[in-house]
């Protein structure tokens, strides 16, 4: 890949760079950033931001800014499983078809036609239904939702390559599939899979978070702004914050992501726009 | 063009049939069968082997998984989609007017969104990599990046709490004749509008971009066309057809959208039904909301492919 840093130096691409790599840090560091334990009852109910908790305390009096400092943990970890899983297996999926062509392509296109016409929030609403919303199988679902979108994608990125001299070559030398499309095709799809995957990840971390707001993703007391939101709501009133810094804390991350995608994007020379919106 | 149309009717209807598979498979495959999710713990104490047995057999249990999906596919054609668990419903009346209400919901939201994001993108293209296309850019990412479930409960906070102009919750009631629950619905809409312009005005802009660049337009200029006739009659139809070839994710983002703006405001609509059943385990709903909600976004979908093969010759011969 060559990325043009000219393209990385725009505000908009500084902007996004910067909150995913501090939503990053937090993440990754908060057990050491927060200064209570996020699950502890600590403080009054509600007390208000400023004293001795930063950012008050919610409403069972736990240090709000340690819940929030945390709140991005666990959605992260569960969408970046989630997505890594579907990137990889899409990316190798979608090359597959786009090489054999014929029955499996076939197939794969109508798997992801079924996708299409399943909103995010229903696919995954089906199966929690009967399994429950524990850890792997909301990792399972969440790669499940993305599988499809990055065949469709990665193929149409594939069948630019395999009629191209390199895979005839390749070809003629008597290499076998999995080397023509793991060793030969990856490799020159992998623009696309960089910026599919930021763009999948923002995705992801709405749905996640819409479906823990809902009640039917994480669920109490893992501390994670989609739930901190809707145990808020009913103290709207009188406790705007409660509300309010979860919900900056989800929008500045997905919108890094959507500005570092397109930053990406942008510095790869590809157009980020086509067909990607509407995550949940 | 008929041709091509009739294949894509095929192919949609093939759709809708995979994801009827889907649906039930995705309750086929779960620990248990439909017997022991539908009852409750109480029920299930009560009873002995022989009556777990002799119950299968009434509910069709002891059949083969085909007979029982033909089954269930041929009721559900026929808009019967079984009865909940807890108080032996009729699936098909407690989704009714739910769904009513939605689609009420939708079609205001697609009303309000699809012309102004049609101006805002038309707008964003002609002056592009100026103030305007800035603008309306910066703020079409932000404004699917924020959730609905925080911005709708800003909205409640700006204009229900701090300065109360609107009712926080909906008051209307599931059966109210749509005038109220519109009445009641301003915040909702304005919630769903919000993503809703930010997802198309970017299609808008791409497609009126590549429009304006095009050999057409070239030389409609050249032949002396008027500004405004180039903007309505030579670019304007070919952008919104990118919006169009995405219309199934649209319309599927705009369902999303509904589901959490009932949830926030209250709403009494399908969405609210869903996250009710989710949470009760009422497989048999959800199925029923699932599989509706695939056959509107195949449906909107078709129609969209039959306005592009309508506004654009080329489509027709594919």
């Amino acid at each position: 890949m060559r990325i043009d840093p000219f393209a990385l130096r725009k505000p908009a691409a500084l902007l996004g760079l910067a909150l995913v790599a501090i939503h990053l840090v937090l993440a990754l560091f908060s057990p050491w950033i927060a200064p209570f334990d996020p699950t502890e009852l600590v403080g009054g109910r509600v007390d208000p931001p400023g004293g001795e908790f930063l950012l008050g305390t919610d409403a069972l009096g736990r240090d709000y800014l340690s819940r929030l400092l945390h709140g991005g943990r666990m959605a992260l970890f569960v969408t970046f499983t989630g997505v890594v899983a579907a990137v990889t297996a899409g990316s190798l999926a979608g090359i597959a078809a786009a090489w054999f062509g014929g029955t499996l392509d076939d197939v794969l296109m109508r798997l992801c036609d079924v996708k299409l016409a399943l909103p995010g929030i229903l696919f995954v609403s089906l199966f929690i239904t009967g399994f429950g919303e524990s850890f792997g199988v909301l990792v399972t679902l969440i790669g499940l939702v993305y599988f499809p979108g990055v065949i469709r994608i990665v193929r149409a990125q594939a069948l630019t390559q395999v009629n191209l001299g390199y895979v005839k070559a390749a070809q003629l030398r008597g290499e076998s599939a999995f080397s023509i499309i793991a060793r030969e095709i990856l490799p020159n799809t992998l623009d696309v899979v960089y910026v599919e995957f930021a763009i999948r990840m923002s995705h992801a971390v709405l749905l996640l978070s819409t479906m823990s707001y809902l009640g039917l993703g994480l669920s109490p007391p893992t501390p994670d702004w989609g739930l901190m939101v809707s145990e808020g709501v009913g103290q709207l009133a009188f406790a705007p914050w409660l509300v309010l810094f979860p919900a900056v804390f989800i929008s500045t991350l997905v919108i890094g992501l959507n500005f570092g995608a397109e930053a990406l994007a942008g510095a790869l020379g590809l157009d980020a726009s086509r067909g990607h919106v509407g995550g949940t | 063009m008929a041709r091509a149309f009739l294949r894509r009717l095929a192919l949609s209807l093939g759709v809708v049939w995979l994801v009827t598979v889907l649906v039930f498979v995705s309750t086929e495959i779960l620990p248990g069968d439909a017997l022991q999710v539908s009852l409750t713990a109480d029920e299930a104490a009560q009873m002995t082997e022989d009556d777990f047995a002799r119950r299968r057999a009434e509910l069709g249990l002891d059949r083969p998984a085909p007979a029982r999906y033909a089954g269930w596919l041929l009721a559900a054609a026929k808009g019967d989609f079984g009865t909940t668990i807890i108080g032996k419903a009729d699936v098909t009346e407690v989704i009714a007017y739910p769904l009513r209400n939605s689609v009420l919901l939708g079609l205001v939201t697609a009303l309000v969104a699809i012309p102004a994001a049609l101006a805002i993108g038309i707008a964003a293209a002609y002056w592009r990599g100026r103030a305007p296309d800035f603008a309306a850019s910066s703020g079409a990412i932000l404004g699917y990046s924020i959730p609905e479930f925080a911005s709708g409960n800003f909205l409640i906070l700006c204009f229900a709490i701090w300065v109360p102009v609107f009712p926080a919750v909906i008051t209307a009631f599931t059966k109210d004749p749509p005038s109220v629950l519109l009445g009641a619905a301003f915040l909702p809409v304005l919630t769903v509008v919000i993503g809703s312009i930010a997802h198309l005005v970017r299609l808008v802009r791409a497609g009126f971009i590549e429009a304006l660049n095009s050999d057409y337009v070239e030389r409609a200029r050249l032949a002396g066309a008027s500004r405004l006739r180039i903007i309505l009659r030579h670019a304007l139809p070919a952008s919104v057809i990118p919006a169009l070839n995405s219309a199934a994710l649209y319309v599927a983002g705009l369902l999303s959208g509904i589901i959490v703006v009932e949830k926030v405001f209250g709403y009494p609509g399908l969405g609210l039904v869903l996250i009710n059943a989710v949470e009760k385990r009422e497989v048999a709903v959800v199925q029923a909301v699932s599989l509706i909600a695939a056959v509107i976004v195949v449906a909107m979908n078709l129609l969209a492919d039959a306005a592009v093969m309508a506004l654009d010759p080329r489509a027709r011969s594919r």
